[in-house]
C-alpha cells in the first residue's frame, strides 16, 4: 500500500513540476554550497596531515619580544644529551619577497645529511637533486613556470646581502604542488646567504625522538634548558590544521548562511502554501476513501521525493565542483590569496558519516518543516474544501 | 498496462528516495580510487616532507604567517593583520579555567 502511495506522490510531484523544481533547485543549491566547502576543507586538512608523520617530533624556536627569531646552532648541543633525543638538526629556512611575484617565496636550506630527491623516487618532475657548494636550486613547478625558468637557468633573488645566482637543476613534481608551489630548495650556505642569516644561527632546531610518546616530557626539559624558547610538538600540529582550515571553512560557510537561510525560508513557504488545486485533490482523495494517515503519507512522500533527489543532486554537484572541476570560484576563497596557486588535484577525504550528515542536515529540516502543513492538509474536511 | 505504469512509478519513487544513498555510494567509489592513487605517492610525499620545514600547504605564499601557520601563527599573525580580529584567541573559542595556569605562575 505504501508503495502505491509513493507512486501517487511521484505522479503528484510531476503534476506540480514548476513548484517541485523551485523547491528542489533551492535545496540542491544549499547542499552544493555546504558540501563543496566541507569537501574542500577536509581535503586540504587531510593533505596537510598526509606529510605530518615525516616531520620531526618537535621543533624548537627562539623567541624575542614574543616573535620567532633565529636560534644559535650551539643550542643543539645543549639538547642532544636529553634522554630519548635521537638527533637535533639546525634548520635554515625563511622567506624572500620577490617583487616580480608580489609575494614571498619559501627558501629552504638542505643540511648535509638530508635524504636525496630524484625523479625515480617520484619527488622531482625533471632534473636532479642539488650538489652542495655548486649554488644550485630546485624549485616548485608553479614558481618555475611563473618565473619562466627551465632547468639550467639561473635566478638571482633580490636580497639585502650579496648572494650568488642559483642555477635551477630540477623542479618538483606537479602533484606535490600543494607543498612546493612557492618553495626553493638550495644548500644551507646559499640559504643563509639569501636569507641574510649569519653563520652559527638557524631558523629553528628539529628534534627527533627515539620514542615520540615522550615528546611532552622532552619539551618540558627543553624549556628548562633553553628558557624563553618555544617548542612546537608534532602532535599539536594536527590541532592547528583543524583550526586553520576549520576557520577558513567557517568564514566561507558563514558568508553563505544568509543565502542558505533565504532558500530554506523560501522552501518552507512554498511547501506550506497549499494551493487550490492541491486542496481539491486532497478533498477528492478523502472523499474516495483515503484515510488521514494515507493522505499524510502521500504528502510526506512528496516532500521526501523532492528533498532526497535535491540532496543527491546537490552532493553530486558539490563533489564534481571540487574534485572533478577543481573547485573554480571556491578554491581561491579557501586556499588563500597568493599569486602562486597550487594546481594539484585534490584528494577526497570526507568519510561516509560526513556525507550522510550533510544530507541529513539539509533534508531533515526540510522534511520537518513540511510535516505541519502536510498534517493540516490531511486533516481538512473534504466537503467543506469542495464547497469553498 | 495500467499496473505496469504504476509499477514503474513505484520503482522510480523508491530509486528517488534512495538516491542520496546511491550518490554517496558512487562518490565513495570515486573517492576511494582517488585516494588509492594518492596513497601510491606517499613515499614521495614523505621523502619531500623530510626536506621541508613544515607540512603546511603552500596555500598563501603572500603572507608568511599563513604559509606556515603551525610554526608561526601564534607569534606572527598580528604583525600581518594590524587591527584584524585575533584569528586564534588563546588557542580556541573558549579559554581554559584560570586555575590551570597556577602551576605555570609558580614555576616562573
Amino acid at each position: 500500500m505504501k508503495l502505491s502511495i509513493l507512486a501517487f506522490a511521484l505522479a503528484a510531484v510531476g503534476r506540480r513540476k514548476a513548484r517541485s523544481i523551485a523547491l528542489g533547485g533551492g535545496l540542491a543549491f544549499a547542499v552544493v554550497l555546504v558540501s563543496a566547502v566541507v569537501f574542500l576543507t577536509e581535503s586540504l586538512r587531510a593533505e596537510a596531515e598526509r606529510a605530518h608523520a615525516a616531520h620531526p617530533d618537535a621543533v624548537v624556536q627562539a623567541l624575542v619580544a614574543g616573535r620567532p627569531t633565529t636560534i644559535p646552532v650551539a643550542t643543539a648541543a645543549q639538547l642532544a644529551d636529553i634522554p630519548s633525543v635521537r638527533a637535533v638538526t639546525p634548520r635554515v629556512w625563511g622567506y624572500v619577497f620577490l617583487p616580480a611575484l608580489q609575494g614571498n617565496v619559501t627558501v629552504v636550506g638542505t643540511p648535509k645529511e638530508a635524504s636525496p630527491l630524484s625523479v625515480a623516487a617520484g619527488t622531482l618532475a625533471e632534473g636532479r637533486d642539488i650538489t652542495r657548494g655548486a649554488h644550485e636550486m630546485i624549485a616548485g613547478q608553479e614558481l618555475a613556470k611563473f618565473l619562466g625558468m627551465l632547468p639550467g637557468d639561473e635566478l638571482a633573488l633580490p636580497t639585502a646581502t650579496q648572494s650568488r645566482p642559483l642555477k635551477l637543476v630540477g623542479t618538483f613534481k606537479s602533484s606535490l604542488d600543494l607543498y612546493t608551489a612557492d618553495v626553493i630548495v638550495c644548500d644551507d650556505e646559499d640559504a643563509r646567504s639569501l636569507l641574510g642569516m649569519p653563520d652559527g644561527s638557524a631558523t629553528d632546531l628539529a628534534v627527533t625522538l627515539a620514542n615520540p610518546q615522550e615528546a611532552r616530557v622532552v619539551a618540558r626539559t627543553i624549556l628548562d634548558r633553553v628558557p624563553g624558547a618555544r617548542v612546537v610538538e608534532r602532535d599539536l600540529l594536527a590541532r592547528v590544521y583543524h583550526l586553520a582550515y576549520g576557520r577558513r571553512a567557517g568564514l566561507v560557510l558563514g558568508a553563505t548562511i544568509p543565502a542558505i537561510l533565504a532558500l530554506l525560508v523560501l522552501a518552507w513557504d512554498r511547501a506550506s502554501g497549499i494551493g487550490e488545486g492541491e486542496r481539491r485533490e486532497i478533498a477528492i482523495l478523502k472523499a474516495v476513501g483515503w484515510s488521514t494517515s494515507e493522505v499524510l503519507w502521500a504528502k510526506l512522500f512528496e516532500l521526501l521525493l523532492v528533498g532526497a533527489a535535491a540532496t543527491a543532486l546537490g552532493m553530486l554537484l558539490g563533489y564534481a565542483w571540487v574534485f572533478w572541476l577543481g573547485a573554480p570560484g571556491l578554491r581561491p576563497a579557501l586556499v588563500g590569496w597568493s599569486v602562486l596557486y597550487p594546481r594539484a588535484a585534490l584528494t577526497p577525504a570526507v568519510d561516509l558519516a560526513q556525507l550522510l550528515g550533510i544530507g541529513l542536515a539539509v533534508l531533515g529540516p526540510f522534511v520537518l518543516l513540511g510535516i505541519v502543513p502536510a498534517w493540516r492538509a490531511s486533516t481538512s474536511d473534504p466537503l467543506e474544501t469542495m464547497r469553498t | 498496462m495500467r499496473s505496469a505504469r504504476i509499477a514503474r512509478q513505484e520503482l522510480a519513487g523508491v530509486v528517488l528516495l534512495l538516491s542520496p544513498l546511491l550518490v554517496v555510494a558512487l562518490l565513495a567509489v570515486d573517492a576511494r580510487a582517488r585516494r588509492s592513487s594518492r596513497d601510491a605517492e606517499q613515499g614521495a610525499i614523505d621523502a619531500l616532507a623530510r626536506r621541508l620545514p613544515t607540512s603546511d600547504l603552500a596555500l598563501s605564499g603572500g603572507a608568511r604567517w599563513l604559509r606556515a601557520p603551525s610554526l608561526e601563527e601564534p607569534g606572527a599573525a598580528f604583525a600581518d593583520g594590524p587591527a584584524a580580529p585575533d584569528p586564534d584567541p588563546a588557542g580556541g573559542a573558549m579559554a581554559p579555567p584560570i586555575s590551570i595556569w597556577h602551576p605555570e605562575g609558580q614555576r616562573r
